[in-house]
């Protein structure tokens, strides 16, 4: 649905753009993997204009997370073509899972970790099944509806008066020891993102995967065709949860301190979802790309980077609001003008033109 | 007489106080090319639904060699070797045809379920079987009308189904096509398909079918040989009267 | 007893401010295939209009509603279109998200000018109420069930006594059809918009005198806008009255549960939806669509 609003033939000066797209991918991808592993130093005393350490390790960690949101999503969201806006309630808990069994039940952040998953997809499954029946607006309300009542249940839950899962103070996780603890979640949570690249990439190569773009495309003729629909639904739902849950169990160690408001924010619902948009819905590549633009676009934006812009008459602590009023403007531009994300012009599929957008816009206007 | 490989029994199918089928009965041996006519709003395409398990019953039953299968959701209705096309085309659009004709091959019946190579190359024979080798390539939303519905077989054969249900594929086709269209069933058939073909062309009827039954108002309105069917008094009377009389004339 | 008519009473007022938001989100909704995730920040930008009039002209509430209405009317009219227009016959996933962006946009802006304190209307007669017996009702909360009432009863009147309310009707019918007999899409697609909106800025002059109001105070009242129209049934007014109406009750009631408390609003109102729709797709009083 979302890959056949129209259809373009790859261009010649498409294909040579994706050339230089892969080899600049590649150029960042390797920097940005064996960055952490030189600290740095040698080329902050040769003066370049880089981030200072702790920050660096703290933006590329969370940017790692965050492609893995999106590329989860697009399990979802992409392939399967049901817009769901609540796959937060996996990340929070898949945090929660990994807090309390740190916490209170005094863990090994490695053997709890596996949990983290393995809760979200339970819990998937067992709402997927009632909501994945639902269709169009239906499902995405539902879905957002989980993602606001998890959240809500969890800080709330009490049992003879004592909050079972820490109430509104949240979760403290005793701080994980170990030299290089930043190195390490970053690893961990790139880690996650490779991971989650590498499920996509067999889903889109495998039975499963052709049943989940059949269901997106006509889920009757899919039916026909002899795929159990509901079961792949499911299936996708779970899997997607398992990927936000891991990220989310990764979170919670990594940040030592978790709450409803930093593992269950309703926004992380869309900026996913923008993400992935942006790069390009059902696409490999496409969600990384956009997690990655748009991650640092919302950090510049909200002036965490060093580098920034400074509006003169503009106060500081006005800076975050108006980063989230830009980010609403793109998320219009996006849905109107570019519907197949970026990951197209560098793709091959097309070229960035005015006829492009002119042609994407006559396509949905009324 | 050979048993019957599918058997309807008073299958019954209300929508609000309207009964779109009524008691509908009748069975299809192995092999045979088995033709339903009738208006538009007759309930053919609700026969079709309630075959393959689109919609569920309302009354009766639907026996696939001897066994119930009334209420079975569509994918299990589908492993079971039974393959159907939709009179609208429903292609997955952001596929390639070769890709389309692959879903079929990489679910279906419960013998097709190849893993992806073999279903891409299930695919490329089937396409060729259809005619639409040359295009496989293509992306869907290039492809004509009559290609579409060409595509809509291809898939469907492509499950490896015993029983192959045809939603009026030669509907908006000009004689030429419909030839050509009336050339690709026979080759399917030969591959030793039974086919259930919904038709509003009586030429196609007539020019494979072995048996023809006429629906109307949701009631069988008579069944047998397609020619003796269509002189049949009440059907010519009721149906095809005038318009039989202008495809004779024209 | 008594407790129990109490309940009653207060399940009723509460229900006006859902009817009041239920209405504008269920005519864009059934008529233009939109759920409009703005419907929140739009009911507060009415909030804050009725506000600056209260605290900057000393304008009653109540006075300042039709011109909460006017506002959000031009706001409506313009976002349709100037906006939603362009994605209205894309996928869903992009009208939602569209109106999701509106959603930031706007609240974000109401952060910039009125930033994130919370503000209240307090007008001279906010404690006095309506005794009858035991019972007591708040005067703003009678008014505001009043005002909604009178609100949805002119939105019905619009939509099936005049020329373009049966315009609108008729689009969100059969667009295709409509067009034939020469309706003006754009323009009866803005309109419906633009007559979502000002029910959106009526409810929400009306929500400032029950609760204190932030920019993000509007964002629950889109999902419950949405269980209100699914709770009542999508495509007519009265569904969503009966729905909003419903759904008060079925909050006042359940917060009276000992135990839960307030705190599972949210929870409460999604598990009612999941339970309509799979048991009740169309609705108490809808018909399938």
């Amino acid at each position: 649905m979302l890959r056949a609003a129209f259809t373009t033939k790859p261009t010649e000066g498409g294909r040579r753009w994706r050339r230089l797209f892969l080899l600049l991918g590649g150029v960042v991808l390797l920097y940005g993997l064996l960055a952490p592993l030189t600290s740095l130093d040698a080329l902050q005393s040769a003066g370049f204009p880089l981030l200072a350490d702790k920050l660096w390790f703290r933006i590329a960690t969370a940017t790692a997370m965050f492609v893995v949101l999106a590329s989860a999503w697009n399990l979802v969201g992409g392939l399967t073509g049901y817009a769901a806006f609540g796959n937060v309630a996996f990340f929070g808990i898949g945090a929660y899972t990994c807090g309390m069994l740190i916490s209170r039940a005094h863990w090994p952040l490695f053997l709890a970790l596996p949990l983290a998953p393995l809760a979200s997809a339970a819990f998937a499954a067992l709402v997927g099944v009632p909501l994945l029946r639902l269709r169009g607006h239906y499902f995405a309300v539902a879905s957002l509806g989980v993602g606001v009542a998890v959240g809500e249940v969890i800080q709330n839950v009490e049992y003879r008066g004592t909050p079972v899962f820490g109430g509104s103070t949240g979760l403290f996780l005793p701080i994980f020891s170990v030299d290089n603890r930043d190195l390490v979640f970053y690893f961990l949570m790139v880690g996650a993102a490779a991971l989650t690249i590498g499920v996509t990439w067999l889903v889109l190569r495998s039975r499963f995967g052709y049943g989940l773009i059949a269901i997106r495309e006509n889920e009757e003729a899919a039916a026909v065709m002899g795929v159990n629909t509901t079961a792949y639904k499911v299936a996708a739902f779970a899997l997607a949860a398992a990927l936000t849950g891991l990220a989310g169990g990764i979170f919670a160690q990594w940040n030592v301190f978790i709450n409803q408001e930093n593992v269950f924010p309703i926004e992380y619902n869309v900026q996913m979802i923008l993400m992935a948009l942006v790069g390009g819905a059902g696409t490999l590549f496409g969600p990384l790309a956009g997690a990655v633009f748009l991650y640092m676009l919302i950090q510049f934006l909200s002036g965490s980077l060093p580098v920034s812009l400074d509006l003169p008459f503009l106060p500081s602590d006005a800076r975050p609001v108006l980063a989230q009023v830009i980010l609403g403007l793109l998320l219009l531009v996006t849905v109107i003008f570019v519907p197949r994300g970026v990951i197209d012009f560098f793709g091959g599929q097309s070229r960035l033109s005015l006829a492009y957008l002119r042609r994407s816009l006559r396509e949905t206007s009324v | 007489m050979a048993a019957a490989q599918l058997e309807l029994r008073q299958v019954t199918k209300r929508f609000g106080g309207v009964a779109a089928l009524d008691g509908v009965s009748f069975s299809v041996p192995p092999g045979q090319i088995f033709g339903i006519i009738g208006p538009n709003g007759a309930g053919k395409t609700t026969l079709l639904n309630c075959i393959s398990g689109v919609y569920r019953l309302d009354g009766g039953d639907v026996l696939w060699q001897g066994a119930s299968i009334a209420g079975r959701a569509p994918h299990r209705v589908a492993a079971l070797g039974i393959g159907r096309t939709f009179q609208v085309v429903k292609p997955f659009a952001s596929m390639t045809v070769r890709e389309n004709a692959a879903v079929g091959a990489l679910f279906g019946s419960a013998e097709a379920h190849l893993p992806p190579r073999q279903a891409f190359e299930r695919a490329d024979e089937v396409l060729e079987l259809v005619g639409l080798a040359g295009k496989a390539a293509l992306p869907v939303t290039a492809l004509t009308i009559p290609d579409r519905k060409r595509l809509e077989v291809a898939r469907a054969v492509a499950t490896r189904p015993r029983l192959l249900l045809l939603d009026e594929v030669m509907a908006g086709l000009n004689p030429v096509e419909v030839d050509e269209a009336l050339e690709m069933v026979r080759a399917v058939h030969a591959t030793g398909v039974t086919i259930v073909l919904i038709e509003h062309v009586m030429r196609v009827i007539v020019g494979v079918c072995d048996r023809a039954l006429v629906l109307h108002y949701g009631r069988v309105l008579a069944e047998g040989e397609p020619r003796t069917v269509l002189k049949d008094r009440r059907v010519i009377e009721a149906y095809l009267g005038e318009r039989y009389a202008r495809q004779q004339g024209g | 007893m008594v407790n129990f008519l109490q309940l009653l009473v207060l399940g009723l007022l509460a229900g006006g401010v859902y009817v009041g938001v239920g209405v504008g989100f269920g005519l864009v909704w059934g008529v233009l295939n939109i759920v409009n995730l703005a419907h929140g920040a739009l009911v507060m930008v009415g909030g804050y209009l009725t506000w600056t009039l209260f605290t900057r002209l000393g304008l009653d509430p109540f006075l300042s509603l039709p011109l909460d209405a006017l506002l959000l009317f031009t706001i409506g009219y313009l976002l349709q279109r100037g906006v939603i227009n362009r994605v209205i016959r894309a996928p869903l996933l992009f009208t939602f998200l569209l109106t999701f962006g509106v959603n930031l946009v706007v609240i974000n802006l109401l952060l910039l000018l009125f930033k994130s304190d919370f503000r209240s209307v307090t007008p001279s007669y906010a404690g006095a109420g309506l005794e009858l017996g035991v019972l007591v009702i708040p005067f703003t909360r009678l008014g505001a069930l009043v005002v909604a009432l009178l609100l949805a009863a002119g939105l019905a009147f619009v939509l099936n006594r005049t020329r373009t309310g049966l315009a609108i009707q008729a689009v969100g019918a059969d667009r295709d059809a409509a067009q034939l007999v020469g309706i003006d899409l754009r323009h009866t697609y803005a309109l419906t918009f633009a007559l979502g909106a000002a029910c959106a800025g009526v409810a929400g002059g009306l929500i400032t005198l029950i609760q204190a109001i932030t920019p993000t105070a509007g964002e629950p009242y889109t999902l419950q806008a949405f269980v209100v129209v699914i709770l009542g049934g999508l495509g007519r007014v009265t569904a969503t009255v009966a729905g909003g109406l419903l759904f008060g009750l079925i909050e006042v009631f359940g917060q009276s549960i000992p135990g839960s408390g307030s705190v599972y609003a949210n929870a409460i109102a999604f598990g009612l939806l999941v339970l309509v729709l799979i048991l009740r797709p169309q609705g108490l009083m809808g018909r399938l669509r």
